[in-house]
């Protein structure tokens, strides 16, 4: 059977071919949409930390109770820390990812490009968060400056002269061309008469602090600073330690910051003594809900559209009973019947399809007008439009199946 | 006939159960997922106080001195600014007393204590304010009284408690003379509130704009609460640049940390007392030959549209489950035509016995009512377990999802319009059925 042939029954006979194309449309239309912003939300679980998850305890919620802590008393803790058993390294550090408070700065690259980064201040920190070096070097001890949060004020942010940077490889390739970072100079576009940046080494992934920002391209938006905590009233601690003794070290590290920082801490705060995957999952809760509420939307409107399609076709095959008994007595093989209505579906489901395509255009142009978010990628679309074809065919499957059984003697009788 | 009508609607409900069962749920689950999501913004887009937010107004002069930083937008960072105003500014702005009623107010922290310290409630939320506040923002006494303008000069330590606190300090809810400690100070309650919580916190958006848990139980002078080392957390900026100093020590006396709330009653009330804030404003020496704003008064509504305080997720997922209401209403309307259709023979018949096509249309429209309505019923309990999943979300704002009986007759009003709308179309395919075909080929 001809292609004019089909179009023409489609033109004769609208309203059934025009449900179903709209109900495509529609669906298309909001699963393009619900699944970038499945996307959106994914993409921060998904980016990679750099870090040895499993290997690393955060300990943060620590406030000076009257006065900030002294720079000795910050070593000491490091220290004592690093005395527990089972413990590989520690740094007191500010703006890791997945502790309370961050650091935020911008920086300019080589070739123009202003980026807003998440640093991390501590010193060792490359040894202790486990972050693999891909070139350049660790900073050196004489490079580091004392710097706190609420201090003694004998701590200053800017130490007067150029400053030694770490970078990551994402950062690399956003500031310089051709990702040729090592020794080169950024600046900070916000601080005019600062002395900037030298990129001393350059790491493969660390995930940035704002983990709403860790998409699209943001994650490793990170940089560490030749920065030791010195006096301070604000404190974290990164403490590196083996895996195979999990348990016991996370009681020895949490006894270990009771002892040393039990009676000075604010009244009424509780050290947060806590693995990183822990606080990881913790942080993704809402996230995972959202995801949970898509997958659900997601599901209905399949549901919805595979029994519309399969009502209507269903109907629409009965009530050609006769036409089709008439085609079979003609000649028309049961292959014929079938596949004239595997490609009749296909046909409207196209239509929709391209339908849909506008309408999610619409619909995520209205949703970037009022809300953060970035244009839905092409990409979306054709794979929108093969997932509404292969639901249409599984839906229409059943009823074309019945289709093909009708016998031809159907056509001498009444319907 | 219209009995007639709804006996035929029932009739043809039931001949094919299954198909009416499917239109039914559908109807049902576009229904409730609208209901859900409308139920919460309903919710989140309320009037925090009814009856005097239409009269209250944030008053701002901008008088601080460092230059406006503009590297955090890079960041992806919303540089918020809860337009408060300096210490200096507040303190002559109440004396001026140009409005109805008026507060400067922050949130602080401190632990809770009876005075002899066995009973303690840890890091709860105050309101460091002035004597306007309580009458002003309606918070109800159910004991003693609040402080006087007087009494906020004389830095008096006295403290208005909310009965829940009371409670769980002395274990009675009439405390009013004892005493309690804010961190290390002693103050006198003097006076015993209801629970005061807002929603949403417009007062304080710099602390939280919604929540089922938290609110501010200690009202207190902010004169005393500084006195007694209760330090600001934050600040709308500074006038010393704090680049180069400690980034947490909000210095009360350099630093932006007061809102400042005024009553106006009436638009000429508002015309005066925006001139009076441009005056005051123009008369600042240190802002001369500035260009940046220097004054603005924001009526609450229009300030909790500035602030974006209605979360972005709550008007998404409207949006979402309007489009999927949608394109369920499609698939009930395709469904109900092919069953309407089903039923040409019949249809047929009746027409040619003499019925006109509005009759055969009116029982169409009616049948569709129906399965909508019965797709009404049905979403009442998926809507409630939709919210109750809202509520697990943990978001903040979801524990704030409740169905009240308003929502619920809007929801019955959408059911019937959504049958009459998905009704009408396979109402009237059915109602152009030719009497004369149809006999015949029955």
């Amino acid at each position: 059977m001809s292609l004019r042939m089909l179009l023409s029954i489609l033109r004769r006979h609208s309203l059934m071919p025009t449900l179903v194309l709209l109900q495509v449309a529609l669906a298309c239309a909001i699963l393009c949409n619900v699944l970038f912003l499945v996307q959106q939300q994914l993409a921060p679980m998904l980016a990679p930390s750099g870090i040895a998850g499993n290997e690393l305890i955060l300990i943060d919620q620590l406030a000076s109770r009257q006065k900030p802590w002294s720079a000795a008393e910050v070593r000491r803790g490091e220290q004592v820390l690093r005395q527990v058993p089972g413990v590989r390294d520690a740094s007191a550090a500010f703006g890791l990812p997945m502790v309370a408070g961050l650091v935020d700065m911008s920086l300019q690259g080589g070739n123009g490009v202003k980026l807003g980064v998440n640093g991390y201040l501590g010193a060792g920190l490359v040894k202790t968060l486990g972050l693999d070096l891909v070139a350049g070097r660790d900073f050196l001890p004489d490079e580091y400056r004392d710097f706190g949060m609420g201090g003694d004020g004998n701590s200053k942010w800017d130490p007067g002269a150029q400053q030694p940077i770490i970078i990551t490889q994402a950062l690399a390739d956003q500031l310089f061309d051709g990702g040729q970072a090592l020794g080169k100079v950024m600046s900070d576009p916000g601080d005019a008469d600062g002395h900037g940046y030298r990129v001393v080494g350059i790491v493969r992934h660390l995930l940035r602090n704002q983990l709403r920002l860790a998409s699209d391209g943001r994650a490793d938006n990170t940089v560490l600073l030749a920065r030791r905590i010195g006096s301070t009233s604000m404190l974290s601690f990164a403490v590196r330690v083996d895996p195979a003794m999990k348990d016991s070290v996370r009681e020895g590290v949490a006894a270990a910051i009771q002892r040393e920082f039990g009676d000075t801490i604010k009244a009424g705060l509780v050290a947060r003594v806590s693995f990183y995957n822990e606080r990881r999952a913790q942080a993704f809760k809402s996230e995972r809900a959202a995801l949970w509420l898509f997958a659900g939307v997601t599901l209905a409107v399949v549901i919805v559209t595979v029994v519309g399609i399969m009502g209507l076709t269903g109907f629409w095959v009965q009530k050609r009973t006769r036409q089709i008994g008439i085609r079979r007595a003609l000649g028309a093989r049961r292959a014929d019947i079938l596949r004239y209505f595997l490609v009749e579906n296909a046909l409207i489901v196209m239509a929709g399809v391209i339908v849909g395509m506008l309408f999610a255009l619409l619909g995520n142009g209205l949703l970037m007008r009022h809300y953060e978010l970035p244009q839905l990628p092409w990409i979306y679309l054709p794979f929108g439009a093969a997932l509404m074809l292969v639901l249409g065919q599984f839906a229409v499957l059943g009823p074309a199946l019945r289709a093909a059984r009708v016998p031809p003697v159907v056509a001498t009788r009444s319907v | 006939m219209v009995r007639y009508n709804l006996e035929l609607a029932l009739r043809g409900l039931r001949r094919f159960p299954r198909s009416t069962l499917l239109a039914v749920l559908t109807v049902a689950l576009g229904l409730a997922s609208s209901m859900t999501t409308l139920a919460l913004l309903h919710m989140l887009t309320a009037d925090p106080l009814p009856g005097r937010s239409q009269h209250l107004y944030l008053a701002w002069v901008d008088t601080v001195q460092a230059k406006l930083a503009d590297y955090p937008s890079l960041n992806g960072v919303k540089v918020s600014n809860y337009r408060r105003i300096k210490m200096a500014d507040a303190q002559a702005l109440l004396q001026a007393h140009r409005a109805v009623q008026q507060a400067a107010l922050a949130g602080l922290d401190a632990d809770v204590s009876t005075a002899d310290g066995d009973h303690v409630q840890q890091g709860q939320s105050l309101l460091g304010t002035t004597s306007g506040f309580v009458p002003m923002f309606g918070v109800a006494l159910r004991y003693g009284r609040s402080w006087s303008a007087a009494e906020d000069v004389a830095r008096a330590p006295v403290a208005v408690i909310d009965v829940d606190l009371a409670q769980k300090l002395f274990g009675t809810a009439n405390v009013v003379g004892r005493s309690i400690r804010l961190d290390q100070t002693a103050f006198r309650v003097i006076g015993v509130s209801a629970p005061f919580a807002p929603q949403p916190h417009f007062y304080g958006l710099d602390r939280w704009a919604f929540s089922g848990s938290d609110l501010e139980n200690v009202f207190v002078p902010y004169t005393a609460a500084l006195d007694a080392g209760l330090m600001p957390g934050d600040s709308d900026g500074c006038d010393a640049s704090d680049k180069k100093r400690g980034l947490f020590d909000a210095d009360p006396a350099r630093c932006a940390w007061l809102a400042y709330w005024v009553q106006l009653d009436t638009p000429q009330q508002v015309a005066d007392y925006r001139g009076y804030l441009d005056h005051y404003a123009e008369q600042q020496p240190a802002l001369e030959g500035r260009t940046r704003q220097k004054a603005q008064l924001h009526g609450v509504s229009e300030w909790l549209t500035q602030q974006n305080v209605i979360p972005d997720n709550a008007r998404m997922n409207v949006w979402l489950a309007g489009s999927f209401l949608l394109l369920c209403m499609v698939n009930v309307a395709g469904l109900l035509t092919a069953k309407f259709l089903r039923r040409s023979a019949e249809i047929g018949i009746r027409r040619a016995l003499g019925a006109p096509r509005r009759a055969i249309f009116a029982q169409h429209v009616l049948e569709a009512t129906v399965v909508s309505a019965l797709g009404g019923v049905l979403a009442l309990p998926l809507t409630l377990l939709g919210l109750w999943i809202l509520r697990m979300q943990d978001q903040g704002f979801t524990d704030l999802a409740r169905l009240d009986p308003v929502m619920f007759g809007g929801l019955f009003a959408l059911a019937l319009a959504v049958g009459v709308l998905v009704g009408v179309l396979p109402a009237w395919r059915a109602s152009t059925v030719e009497p004369g075909l149809q006999v015949k080929s029955a």
